[in-house]
């Protein structure tokens, strides 16, 4: 079943191809480290779907996972690797990071360095986040390390429209280019609640308040839904649904494109929202427009409003333990994933920042500890979910990565024991089959740019 | 899924006047390296009588069986804005920090502390003792102002010691309030304290030869004269080494704070007997200022023999989990090398001793308040539950806004047909 899912996926992606709304001027050039096949045996192993099997094995090959399960055949010329008394699972996932755009060191009171959102307009529909992105960034390296071998970059939450997103990976390379996931749906970040009313209130423009953030989002979508009708009607209903293109002469709007790719379903919406009634408001918006939004981010209250959630398909994506810094988040609660999980939707881990992105398998363990103590049974099996299945699926990745199955990508994590542990350190990492990190061997060790060369951080004789 | 019984953790509080024997734990005693196993702790009138092995368990004491638990002292936080906070963005409920008026050194958050703040509520359950809590900054950069040491009780928090040190913060995230230089920053600290130390309370000042204040001289007077501790909020090397000269120069009792490049000096800082509070879960230069962060500059210090105090710096844990976030930074210092017996010490008995209580708190020992959690497993383990806290000899209350808004939307009450506001709490 999952192997027939990723030939659908594969489908699919090739149906997109061309699309008029979502082109890729900056396509991914994304390679796979040399590799060789590798049978990892004898693993604690969770499967990153809700399974875990003891004393298993994983194969390898040519950047896939071929086969899981016990005592499988050993081919001749494959490495093994030993994995007794170690765990593995799927790479995680992050699908919040600012990586490449905060530019560490970064100075936060000197713009040139920090290309987190573009600011000048509420509706910057039209930027995407992979033209600031600075790949010597450390924190894609500290990441790998971490575990995590796909995040996704998002515009910051200061517009409501704040632009496209960009699904990396996490193997550094010489430019953005380089790191980006091949063929990954691509987002538009939008944001809601006190950010974008606070930023642009306070400099006298709209909007002032939520009920103008909304007027707002909706002036937006029917303009776009206006847009792809005139442009269907321009290329005629043919037997290709009219979406081959702008004709010559016809002038373009990216920001137009940008929303009319969501209406089309070509691009997912990535939703900063945190309180039950701006979630509920944004659920409206994406009903009354026949879109889907992928997932709500920073969902503080979505442990109020599950069954809602769920019923649109939506993700909630959390932290176990982020509350009281603003009044939109005064509610936070650690249980938040567990309610969520347990009412039948789908619970995230993710980070938005390069500290927390490191710990991903820490916030989810914080979050099960809370839903243990509410009484909830939650397996490490389930736990795992959060920064993996359930992380693909808001990236529209799911058929890819994920899971530890035939047929997904052989992005693999062994742990140095327990992943729930603070002190379980990620001893290899693969990346499409590809060793990208090894805590004990320095030639998969890469260091960014960023950090060669200064005295600081030379030890001393 | 099934839930269980969700009022979890009945609090069954006792008077401080009983007798309590908590039994068969794991006793992080924190007065010698390792736990004692199978230990019973005799808390008479909220003060540790005994702790041991073959203590004697009087006939009218009340058992809390402890068996298969771990108990360790509860936490001081060394760095938050408790009690001057309650939403960070609403800025009617933020006193940590003024800009403008005539207050520099002088700033004295202890005027402005809020006792029933729901931050300490969620503090308290969360494993905290004690807390600092200090002012991020004043009218008179580089000096911040004075802190407090503020003591959470089962029912209470008070300002055990108002006026515990003074704040100054140095380095290139704060020059901008000096002018623009690093240099600046030292200058001023040095020619305050050189005024500060001529400085007679009771006489005329000329004001044409004073850059302060009186009031912010006899702040700075008691710096002056060793009585008061003066927390530096530097990270760079340079600066490290300044504060360290400053400390040597002006014969002050300095305590470091930030620290992020501190191994590069941690020999001299052990040398010069400066205790150092930092976060070991900084390991990316954020700022070039700390461009030679390491993830184990914690086991650097430890390990040179400075005494090391951990807390959480990234904003959200700073205060909102004052108590919580102490658990996960210890943990990441000891998976960086640390070893587990000094990480607990730097939430407890290292603390105790920089800020000058340890004759009460900090350590398992008779004679020291009964300040105490029950874990039910390493508390350093995200997946381990904080299971008791016990404050002066009181099991406190385990309930929390946050756990009443758990109560009200726990699972299976979104499709009921009453209303959250209709549910109890």
């Amino acid at each position: 079943m999952l192997a027939a899912g990723a030939a659908q996926g594969a489908e699919n992606r090739a149906q997109g191809q061309g699309s008029p709304f979502a082109p890729d001027p900056l396509p991914s050039t994304y390679k796979p480290l040399p590799r060789a096949d590798v049978l990892i045996v004898d693993a604690t192993l969770l499967d990153g779907a809700g399974a875990r099997m003891d004393d298993a094995d994983i194969l390898l090959r040519d950047g896939k996972i071929v086969s899981v399960g016990k005592d499988l055949p050993r081919p001749a010329g494959v490495a093994v690797v030993d994995a007794a008394g170690r765990w593995v699972t799927p790479g995680l996932i992050d699908i919040h990071s600012h990586n490449g755009t905060y530019n560490l060191p970064l100075v936060y009171d000197s713009p040139p360095t920090w290309d987190v959102a573009e600011v000048s307009s509420p509706n910057v529909a039209e930027t995407s986040i992979d033209h600031a992105i600075n790949a010597q960034d450390p924190a894609f390296v500290m990441a790998l390390q971490s575990g995590v071998t796909t995040l996704q970059v998002l515009p910051g939450s200061t517009p409501l429209f704040g632009g496209r997103s960009v699904v990396m990976k996490t193997v550094p390379g010489r430019t953005m280019q380089d790191m980006k996931f091949p063929d990954a749906p691509q987002g538009l970040k939008m944001a809601c609640g006190e950010n974008p009313k606070g930023n642009f209130g306070s400099k006298g423009q709209a909007p002032t308040s939520r009920q103008g953030e909304v007027a707002m989002m909706r002036a937006a979508w029917i303009n776009a839904r206006e847009y792809l009708h005139k442009l269907k009607r321009e290329q005629g209903e043919g037997s290709d649904g009219g979406r081959r293109g702008h004709r010559p002469g016809s002038p373009r709007d990216l920001k137009l494109e940008t929303l009319a790719a969501v209406l089309e379903g070509e691009l997912r919406v990535q939703l900063h929202c945190y309180s039950a009634d701006d979630i509920a408001a944004m659920l409206g918006i994406a009903r009354e427009f026949d879109f889907q939004i992928a997932a709500i981010h920073h969902a503080v209250e979505a442990y109020k409003v599950p069954d809602q959630l769920k019923a649109a398909g939506t993700c909630a994506a959390v932290w176990p333990d982020w509350w009281g810094f603003k009044m939109e988040a005064f509610d936070g609660i650690r249980e938040s994933a567990a309610f969520v999980d347990a009412a039948g939707g789908c619970a995230v881990m993710h980070s938005d920042s390069p500290f927390i992105g490191q710990r991903l398998n820490l916030e989810a363990a914080k979050a099960m500890a809370a839903g243990r103590r509410a009484g909830l049974d939650i397996a490490r099996e389930k736990g795992i979910t959060w920064v993996t299945s359930n992380a693909a699926r808001a990236l529209g990745l799911d058929d890819r990565i994920g899971r530890l199955a035939p047929g997904y990508n052989a992005d693999v994590v062994i742990w140095s024991g327990d992943p729930f542990s603070v002190y379980t350190k990620a001893d290899r990492v693969y990346v499409d089959g590809a060793l990208a990190y090894d805590r004990t061997d320095p030639r998969y060790q890469p260091r960014s740019d960023l950090l060669i060369g200064h005295p600081a951080r030379e030890l001393k004789p | 899924m099934r839930l269980l019984a969700c009022g979890l953790l009945a609090v069954s509080s006792f008077a401080a006047a009983e007798t309590v024997a908590i039994v068969g734990a794991t006793v992080h005693t924190m007065t010698a390296p390792e736990p004692i196993r199978d230990a019973t702790i005799l808390v008479r009138d909220g003060r540790i009588e005994a702790v041991g092995t073959n203590v004697v368990i009087p006939a009218d004491a009340r058992r809390i069986e402890a068996r298969g638990r771990v108990v360790t002292p509860a936490f001081l936080n060394s760095a938050t804005q408790l009690g001057l906070t309650e939403v960070g963005s609403v800025d009617a409920t933020n006193d940590a920090s003024v800009s403008s008026g005539s207050l520099g050194a002088s700033f004295d958050i202890q005027y402005a502390f809020n006792p029933r703040s729901l931050v300490i509520a969620q503090a308290r359950a969360d494993g905290l003792s004690r807390a600092i809590t200090f002012p991020t900054g004043s009218a008179g950069a580089p000096f911040a102002g004075m802190g407090a040491l503020l003591q959470v009780l089962p029912d209470d928090a008070v300002l055990e010691r108002p006026r515990v040190a003074m704040f100054a913060e140095v380095g290139g995230q704060a020059s901008g309030r000096v002018g623009g230089s690093r240099s600046a920053q030292w200058q001023l600290i040095r020619s305050a304290l050189d005024e500060a130390k001529a400085f007679k309370p009771g006489s005329r000042n000329d004001p044409r030869d004073s850059a302060l204040n009186r009031a912010d001289l006899a702040a700075l007077k008691q710096v002056a004269e060793g009585k008061v501790p003066l927390v530096i909020d530097a990270n760079r090397e340079s600066d490290i080494r300044q504060a360290i000269a400053l400390a040597r120069d002006y014969k002050l009792k300095v305590i470091l704070k930030g620290a992020l490049e501190g191994w590069r000096a941690a020999d001299e800082l052990a040398a010069a007997k400066i205790p150092v509070i930092l976060d070991p879960t900084i390991n990316l230069p954020l700022y070039f200022d700390h461009v030679g962060v390491r993830a184990d500059n914690a086991t650097l210090l430890a390990r040179a023999g400075v005494r090391v105090i951990l807390h959480a710096s990234f904003s959200i844990y700073t205060t909102y989990n004052a108590g919580f976030a102490l658990r996960e930074v210890a943990g990441v210092a000891v998976a960086n090398g640390l070893d587990h017996h000094t990480a607990l010490a730097a939430l407890t008995a290292n603390p105790a001793i920089v800020w000058g209580v340890d004759d009460r708190y900090g350590t398992i020992a008779p004679g020291r308040e009964a300040d105490l959690l029950i874990w039910d497993g390493d508390p350093f383990e995200p997946l381990t539950t904080l299971v008791s806290v016990i404050l002066q000899g009181s099991e406190v209350s385990m309930q929390t806004r946050q756990g009443q808004l758990r109560d009200r939307y726990k699972p299976g009450t979104a499709t009921s047909p009453v209303p959250p506001a209709y549910r109890s709490p």
